[in-house]
């Protein structure tokens, strides 16, 4: 039985994934390969949609399947000449340092703030309207939402600066 | 609006380039005068790569929700079956 969902991405990934999979194994890659990279191609897919900058030449099909080919070639390292699409860099390793002070940080944030980062995420990465942001998190209005987004990032910042005092 | 919440408005209109040229001047000129603004606009894009951080790392494990819900289906799982065999 094949399973109903209402997320249009579930009915995305269904007709996609196993045409991309089919080219990496032709390609000798493993299937673990092959969704890596369609879960980054998925992912700059979902990100440009939600900011508004996603061109679309062709189906979100063809789209899908280009990008996580460029993808799939890049983390193969065949690919340094070929671009991936706009506004998206390739993940590059950070400092051992950088990431695991990021990590710290995110950890704490976690335990102390799951609300605002659940906000600030609706606000910055999904880009919400503010009136929806209102009615999702319980806020009179617009006005309300925008004071406890700035609230947030003021939180955010000062746990920034508690973890850097106690770094040094 | 507190006046401390309006800073933060601003550095985000500057992180954002949303400043016009005139604003964009006029907050650099203060940004040049000391510390401590510099510091928070420092922290401010700290915050705003760890709000990314975690958003993307939300939305990988939805995608990855949705790769294991779809080998549930019996007629998915065994096209990557035949594909990978």
């Amino acid at each position: 039985m094949t399973l109903q969902y209402d997320d249009p991405i579930i009915e995305l990934y269904r007709e996609s994934f196993p045409d991309f999979a089919r080219m990496v194994r032709r390609m000798g890659g493993s299937l673990e390969e092959a969704k890596d990279s369609f879960h980054d191609a998925l992912l700059i897919y979902l990100e440009k949609g939600k900011a508004g900058t996603l061109q679309l030449h062709s189906s979100p099909r063809a789209y899908l399947l280009g990008t996580a080919k460029i993808c799939w070639l890049h983390t193969r390292k065949k690919g340094a000449m070929l671009s991936l699409p706009e506004g998206f860099e390739p993940a590059t390793p950070e400092e051992p340092d950088t990431e695991e002070r990021e990590k710290k940080l995110l950890d704490s944030l976690q335990k102390s703030g799951k609300k605002c980062l659940e906000l600030l995420k609706a606000v910055y990465y999904d880009h919400c309207s503010m009136d929806h942001i209102a009615g999702r998190f319980g806020f009179k209005g617009r006005r309300s939402a925008t004071v406890q987004k700035y609230k947030c990032l003021e939180k955010v910042r000062k746990e920034i600066k508690i973890t850097e005092i106690y770094a040094q | 609006m507190r006046s401390d919440l309006n800073e933060i408005a601003q550095i985000d209109q500057y992180l954002f380039r949303q400043f016009s040229e005139e604003e964009g001047k006029r907050f650099e000129a203060r940004l040049s005068m000391g510390d401590a603004l510099a510091e928070k606009v420092e922290a401010q894009r700290m915050a705003h790569r760890l709000i990314r951080l975690y958003s993307r790392k939300k939305e990988r494990d939805r995608i990855e929700g949705i790769y294991r819900q779809l080998l549930e289906e019996p007629a998915f799982a065994h096209q990557l079956k035949t594909i990978f065999i």
